[in-house]
């Protein structure tokens, strides 16, 4: 994929998007965009569509667009595979981190990073040289060797788990790292080392985009725009006040503004 | 089908042998099993004629598949006139003779059901001496074994292995069944475990185009034997695995794990009979099939646990994975239980190919066909590491797993 991007261009921008699952209208004409160094969170009830619109940007197979594109770095991405997604920058901390029994985490790991870096033009790393690599990328995240050579996610706990999508976030180097609320299921030392970790990786050329009902992660990671979404659209955005303003006085009044609508 | 036509006009041998004439006397009243039976009737019938649809040869041609690399390491060719009487410091391997074979077989013959032991009996109807491998192994530092048995092109073989494990012996044994293009390969195996013997047995076959095999595999484990088993079928028309294992005196353990991988047109099937009589016994197994295309896997697999096996602790799991909507795959585990302070359980699932776990490797750059082989090798990866294979053997099996 040719980058047709500017310097100051937006890297990802959804211009009007409508999705379904199984003929299910879920996102209702969605817009946003992100650019370089932007932290960008989106907050709303639980069956809003958050969810949704992470998996849609990172093209997962069961949804569908009936309206609107997505672009990334000035492409448009509908039409792109998830590897080609992800190979170009996107990146998607799952909600919940899937289990895959006999796949050796570090092989993934491996699989994923010289993927990435083929399409950089970079050197693909070898084992030796990619566990240099992962074990520097560990501490980030705080995690202990020993998970590099169990199974995907198998047997890990719920902060584990969000930290191995952590890692693989540092590993990967995206342009973009949507989050889907990784603050989930955390105690407080864990989430302080995921965010941590987050500030960490993301610098001046990426782009974030946190998926959270919690005001807690935003404490430990400020963002730019808070969004809210109600019924599979944006219904408000603001400054991240708008996120105490939502701590404050709870997700009510998003129902009479849907109403008035 | 010219093997029964033969049997029937007793035109396969001139001077058929002791054993021999026994089998085909038997067979000459039922040429053919009951195909209605619940043993038999999953297998295709057109398949299985095509089986018994080829000229029958006592010779068979052979190719290694792979080089030999060690010199540790013992290989065998049943029909090749291995001979080997190895008498070592910690361990012996010598042939058995004549009628210590003639005497084994006839015990065993005089107990077949003719149905459920069909195979074996055709097999022994047709196996000249020279295609019986014999072996009587003791020691327990006994270098890794490896056996080989082929078919030839367009033509039917037969090959007999039998080995007795002596008194507290160790052995790790691979044995390789090749079937050629269009041929047949009948293959019966006994094994007879004494006390306190471990022995780690790894059963891989894979044939070329059109070829079939019915392989028969008869365990007997006395008190306190250990054995590990460990198939790996691939690539053939029509391939039958019966596994008979028997735990004679109870106090002994099982361990089965096997795959059966079905492409194109074939079927693959595994039926295993797992007998414990005595207390005490234990047995853990899983089979797995892998069919894509328009092929057909089939297990069925049965535990025996009589009033006199209390105690037994067992587990049986059938996991099955469809890659297309064509491919079909039967299973049944069942337990027959008479015993009543025992603990067994068994189960079956078939699935696909899991599309969360798909996406979560495609989300991270993998392609979906890398992400498939990452799934498939780990659907593989229990089983292939029951097999004994040493690191230079891998190529064999890196080589039948890349083609899945």
């Amino acid at each position: 994929m040719q980058s047709k991007l500017k310097e100051f261009d937006p890297i990802l921008e959804v211009n009007n998007i409508f999705a379904s699952i199984e003929d299910l209208p879920i996102l209702k004409g969605v817009n946003i965009s992100v650019n370089p160094g932007e932290i960008h969170a989106i907050m709303g009830r639980n069956g809003c569509g958050k969810s949704t619109l992470s998996k849609i940007i990172a093209g997962h197979p069961s949804y569908k667009i009936t309206k609107g594109e997505i672009n990334f770095d000035g492409n448009d991405i509908s039409s792109l595979e998830p590897e080609e997604r992800a190979q170009s920058g996107i990146f998607l901390g799952f909600q919940y981190p899937i289990e895959i029994p006999g796949v050796s985490n570090l092989e993934f790991l491996r699989v994923a990073t010289n993927a990435r870096r083929k399409f950089l033009n970079k050197e693909e790393l070898d084992t030796f040289d990619f566990e240099d690599l992962v074990k520097e990328k560990l501490d980030l995240v705080k995690m202990d060797p020993a998970f590099l050579s169990r199974s995907i996610n198998q047997g890990f706990s719920g902060g584990e788990k969000k930290r191995n999508e952590i890692l693989q976030m540092a590993l990967l180097e995206p342009r973009i790292a949507i989050l889907d609320e990784t603050d989930s299921g955390l105690d407080i030392d864990a989430l302080r080392i995921v965010a941590s970790g987050i500030k960490k990786i993301s610098n001046k050329q990426t782009g974030i985009i946190l998926i959270t009902h919690y005001q807690r992660l935003l404490d430990e990671i400020k963002p730019d725009f808070v969004h809210v979404m109600s019924d599979g659209q944006i219904i408000k955005t603001g400054a991240s006040d708008l996120a105490l303003e939502l701590e404050k006085n709870g997700y009510e009044w998003t129902d009479n503004f849907i109403k008035e609508q | 089908m010219q093997i029964v036509e033969g049997i029937k006009n007793n035109t396969l041998f001139r001077n058929p042998s002791e054993i021999q004439k026994i089998c085909l006397d038997k067979l000459k009243l039922n040429p053919l099993p009951n195909v209605k039976s619940e043993y038999w009737r999953l297998s295709n019938k057109s398949k299985f004629s095509s089986f018994l649809n080829h000229k029958y040869s006592k010779e068979s041609t052979f190719d290694f598949p792979y080089k030999n690399t060690s010199e540790k390491i013992i290989r065998l060719v049943i029909g090749e006139n291995s001979s080997i009487n190895l008498k070592e410091e910690n361990f012996s391997i010598q042939q058995l003779k004549e009628n210590e074979i003639v005497n084994y077989i006839k015990k065993n013959i005089s107990m077949f059901d003719q149905n459920e032991q069909w195979s074996d009996l055709l097999n022994l109807g047709l196996c000249s001496k020279q295609n019986i491998l014999g072996l009587n192994i003791s020691g327990n530092k006994i270098p890794p074994i490896e056996i080989f048995s082929s078919s030839s092109p367009e033509s039917f073989n037969a090959k007999t292995l039998i080995i007795f494990f002596e008194k507290n012996s160790k052995a790790e044994l691979l044995q390789i069944n090749l079937g050629n293009d269009n041929s047949s390969l009948s293959q019966s195996t006994y094994f007879c475990l004494e006390e306190n013997t471990s022995v780690n047995h790894g059963v891989v076959s894979f044939g070329e185009s059109k070829s079939n095999l019915l392989n028969s595999l008869n365990v007997i484990q006395k008190a306190k034997s250990e054995y590990i088993l460990g198939l790996l079928h691939y690539k053939f028309n029509y391939a039958r695995f019966e596994i008979r294992i028997n735990q004679l005196e109870g106090d002994a353990k099982t361990n089965l794990k096997g795959i059966q991988i079905t492409k194109n047109n074939d079927q693959i099937a595994t039926y295993t009979k797992m007998q414990f009589n005595g207390p005490n016994g234990y047995l853990d197994q899983i089979n797995k099939s892998l069919a894509d295309d328009k092929s057909h896997a089939v297990f069925e697999g049965v535990i025996v646990v009589p009033q006199i096996a209390q105690k037994t602790d067992a587990s049986q799991l059938s996991r099955n994975l469809l890659l297309s909507k064509h491919a079909k795959i039967d299973t049944k585990p069942q337990l027959e239980i008479i015993a009543d302070d025992v603990k067994c359980k068994h189960g079956a699932t078939i699935s696909q190919l899991n599309e969360e776990e798909l996406f979560y490797m495609r989300s991270r750059g993998l392609t979906l066909t890398e992400a498939s082989q990452l799934q498939l090798s780990s659907y593989f990866q229990e089983i292939i590491s029951c097999i004994p294979v040493s690191k230079e053997r891998w190529d064999l099996l890196d080589k039948l797993l890349q083609e899945n």
